[in-house]
């Protein structure tokens, strides 16, 4: 974990060498088969790096794509159109551009030709797809696979409709299809333990809380959309020279139910589950296809041919699989990371430095204003008014408590600071820069911090992770961010359990975390949603002091929602009351508490009659 | 003004046929929380039955592809859905991907992957005039019998107490469940609704091609599905405003593209939503998707 690694060299190295290990294999067993064996295989590693290409999407964002296989179409077209022999071509293809018809390329120039393309069209097509919902990709990306079919089923002159192309150069070997199918799990594998790659990850755990720490979720997938688009691109234009025939359903629906059965039998999450689901679900489909052309079992049972049996297996095995193990075979795991690895090789104690002094303020030109504030903030939910006309200053250095009685309008008033609400009127301005209206993760980027009421964790992500991917957010590097990520636990004291996914731990750390991950991302100003909830007395005495520290060594602002008034009083040198989205007194923590408005609204009128009495 | 007239009512019926669609989806969708990729197969299997039963009278076999369509649409819920009930939407979403494979499939396997073709009552392919427009009997049967389902479903919805259940456990299923409302009953209810919704589709469909083939659902669902979308996750009336839409998209753009774009018509009708959606990430109708308290 030490010197900027977010794993061990060795764990890393199994999580690399296993799943090409498992490739070679599949090389070797192919190389030595009859002719149509090695054509087999050759197409199933084709359709592993199609499925790889799936995995980098789909795996990293949580968000099912529907339509990667039109990219696979996409790859294969320009592969085929890029190589056809003259004569073939003239017949097939007549509407093609002669630029096009008349390159004759050689298999590798043609294939990264396709690479390209896919890429750039996953690209363009990822601009404006990537910008609807999470639930709006999956329908989006399925209507842009039908209307790829549409185009090259229909285009005669150019693709051979739906008749398709025919003699094109087989030039895939199974070696060079091993070779393509390691590169596509190496890069997978080092875009995942990217920057980019961990930011993705953290917003499929946990949208709102990555964009917190400044995370675009829609630059982080079309990324990884164009990625997988290139890697689709490379399966597609391999397959096609393995093939030699070319089709618009080649790559259609069913293809896009086998590679999806593949990806999530073996765990889309991870690269090694994608292998190995490839590797399984095609030795089942070959030998259901078996059946399938009619087969006598032992002599005495005859099946008939039956096309579709196939589909049909593949089908329950995907249904099973969602019901019985939605994680797949690898449980979501690269193989370093599996269980039986840590058996293998003991996990050595990690070495905990001390503050390595990582974290450091963020240098600041002198703002001509400084302070967050809020001037005249109102909103009203379908006519009920939540803040009428609050006004707000934190300054640098400060904390501020923030306290009223439930619907007050608190965290209300934090969402509007932090971006995630826009105030029907009033202002919020940033160091004297106007910033009502800007998204959190622009509101993040120019030094606003925010922690939630609930944890909101990265469950599948280890400590370190969660924390170095706020740093991340911020564009740091991932060896800088892992330096500030080991800072920031050593001061919260959650080292020891750092290695350890966030989901696993309790609330109370969990919480903790959600504060080490704010601060990560290096705030100006640090606005924390009743932190010390679910901590133990213990816990919560630490809070304090950690919070003191954060104020003391890098002058960040605080403003600290709480109902617990020790923690209040302790910390916070001004207390802002709210009560019915009405600022009803500022002070100090004592002016504050020795109020009668105060008393009377917070702690209720009987308490405050046993007061006076 | 006849020629018009005659394309806005081939329009009107169209989308009518697509709103259909688009219910049956959306009913699921708020019930239970899924898009149900199997839906097109519903449609496929009714029609199927439909083919089947082609001996009968007609009568007969309509109300035997109706019970198909209910019938399947239960035992998928009963074995494939309700155990995936609480898992995350892309979770479930594939659930139905595999479901609707091996609908699919299992018609190829036990039929034929080739088209067969259906007989048709001579009565629904005639044309009757009004004022100088010739009108497909189809075309009235299709959308009385969309407006008679928006009727039947509003009654339901806000008429009897089933209705409310439905309603309520569409807020807050949790909730609802607390409260009393059987879930598994409420889920089941939907699923038949939805079930015979896809039935009635897929004789309209059968009626208007005059064949089934095992691939016949993939298109409704996208249909359906971006119906839902452009208009806005979860609302009945989204529903069906998204699939009159793109059932007078579809049948204008059949019309007046120019001939050597007819057959790009589909590509273009699924390209337009999703240009839509890039203004109104949420659907022409939508509000905010995202239910996390932040």
């Amino acid at each position: 974990m030490s010197g900027g690694r977010l794993r061990s060299r060795k764990s890393a190295a199994v999580s690399l060498l296993a799943p090409l290990a498992l490739i070679a294999l599949v090389v070797l067993v192919g190389a030595n088969g009859a002719p149509s064996f090695q054509g087999t295989v050759t197409l199933i590693l084709c359709n592993l790096i199609v499925v790889i290409g799936l995995q980098v999407f789909v795996g990293n964002s949580g968000v099912y794509s529907f339509g990667q296989l039109g990219f696979a179409t996409a790859g294969a077209y320009i592969a085929a159109f890029l190589t056809l022999p003259a004569t073939f071509a003239l017949l097939q293809t007549p509407g093609l551009p002669h630029l096009i018809a008349d390159a004759h390329l050689g298999s590798l120039s043609s294939t990264l030709i396709a690479a390209a393309v896919s890429g750039l069209l996953a690209i363009v097509v990822g601009l404006p797809l990537m910008r609807t919902s999470t639930l709006a990709i999956p329908i989006s990306t399925f209507a842009f696979l039908v209307v790829v079919y549409n185009v090259v089923a229909n285009w005669d002159r150019v693709t051979g409709g739906n008749s398709g192309l025919v003699s094109i150069p087989t030039t895939t070997s199974v070696e060079g299809a091993g070779l393509w199918a390691g590169a596509a799990v190496t890069l997978a594998l080092a875009f995942k333990w990217s920057a980019s790659g961990y930011r993705l990850q953290a917003t499929r755990e946990d949208e709102v809380a990555a964009r917190s720490i400044g995370i675009g979720v829609m630059r982080e997938r079309l990324i990884a959309f164009g990625l997988s688009g290139v890697l689709c691109g490379i399966g597609g234009a391999l397959a096609v020279h393995q093939s030699g025939v070319l089709n618009p359903t080649t790559f259609y629906f069913g293809a896009t139910v086998t590679t999806m059965t593949m990806l999530v039998v073996g765990g889309s999450r991870s690269v090694f589950g994608a292998v190995v689901g490839t590797v399984a679900i095609a030795s089942v489909n070959e030998l259901l296809r078996g059946v399938e052309n009619g087969a006598h079992l032992f002599g005495l049972v005859s099946i008939d041919a039956a096309p579709g049996l196939a589909a049909i297996g593949l089908g329950l095995i995907l249904l099973a699989t969602m019901i019985a193990m939605p994680n797949g075979l690898s449980a979501g795991r690269e193989a370093g990371e599996l269980p039986w690895f840590g058996r293998l090789v003991p996990a050595a104690p990690a070495a905990l430095p001390s503050s390595s002094g990582a974290l450091a303020p963020r240098s600041i030109d002198r703002p001509a204003k400084p302070g967050l504030r809020a001037e005249g903030v109102s909103l009203a939910f379908s006519g009920l008014h939540v803040l009428r006309d609050v006004d707000l200053v934190l300054e640098p250095g400060e904390a501020l408590g923030l306290i009223g009685p439930n619907g007050a309008g608190k965290t209300t008033l934090v969402n509007v600071l932090s971006g995630f609400q826009e105030p029907d009127s009033g202002a919020v301005s940033l160091d004297g820069v106007d910033v009502t209206g800007r998204s959190p993760r622009r509101l993040a980027h120019a030094g606003l911090g925010r922690t939630f009421q609930a944890a909101l964790p990265f469950p599948d992500l280890s400590g370190v992770e969660s924390v170095a991917v706020g740093a991340m957010g911020m564009g740091v590097g991932r060896r800088r961010a892992v330096a500030v990520a080991i800072d920031v636990l050593g001061r919260l004291d959650l080292l020891e359990r750092a290695g350890l996914p966030a989901g696993s731990l309790p609330p109370g750390a969990q919480r903790l975390l959600g504060i080490a991950r704010a601060l990560a991302i290096q705030p100006r100003y640090l606005l924390l949603d009743e932190p010390a909830a679910g901590l133990n007395e213990a816990e919560s005495e630490e809070l304090v002091a950690i919070l003191r520290e954060v104020l003391e060594d890098f002058g960040c602002g605080i403003l600290l929602i709480e109902h617990d008034m020790s923690t209040v009083m302790e910390l916070c040198s001004r207390v802002q009351v709210l009560d019915d989205g009405m600022t009803i007194r500022i002070g100090t923590p004592e002016q504050v508490q020795a109020d009668p408005a105060v008393v009377q609204s917070y702690l209720g009128s009987s308490f405050a009659a046993a007061v006076d009495a | 003004m006849t020629v018009l007239g005659q394309n806005l009512i081939d329009a009107l019926a169209l989308g009518s046929l697509y709103a259909l669609i688009a219910l049956g989806i959306t009913l699921v969708y708020t019930v239970m929380g899924m898009m149900n990729f199997a839906h097109g197969e519903f449609i496929m299997l009714a029609a199927y039955a439909l083919f089947v039963f082609a001996g009968l009278p007609f009568a007969a076999a309509v109300a035997a592809a109706l019970l198909a369509g209910v019938a399947i649409a239960l035992l998928a819920e009963r074995v494939a859905f309700r155990p995936v009930r609480n898992a995350d939407l892309s979770a479930q979403l594939v659930t139905s991907l595999a479901v609707a494979a091996i609908l699919q499939n299992i018609v190829t396997v036990a039929v034929d992957a080739r088209a067969q073709s259906v007989e048709t009552p001579a009565s629904l392919s005639e044309s009757t005039a009004i004022g100088g427009i010739s009108v497909p009997n189809l075309e009235f049967v299709t959308l009385g019998l969309t407006l008679l389902v928006l009727a039947g479903l509003g009654w339901l919805l806000y008429r009897t107490r089933t209705g409310l259940a439905m309603r309520a456990a569409a807020e807050n299923f949790e909730m609802a469940r607390l409260l009393g409302v059987r879930a598994n009953r409420v889920v089941a209810i939907a699923f038949a609704i939805s079930g015979a919704l896809a039935a009635m589709v897929g004789v309209l469909l059968v009626m208007q091609t005059g064949q089934v083939t095992p691939t016949m659902g993939l298109t409704p669902v996208l249909v359906g599905f971006v119906a839902v979308v452009i208009g806005g996750f979860g609302r009945m009336f989204g529903a069906v405003v998204g699939g009159l839409l793109l059932g007078a998209l579809a049948s204008l753009l059949g019309v007046y593209l120019p001939d050597g774009l007819v057959p790009f018509r589909d590509a273009i009708v699924f390209t337009v939503p999703v240009l839509i959606l890039i203004f109104r990430p949420n659907g022409l109708l939508g509000g905010e998707i995202s239910r996390a308290r932040v």
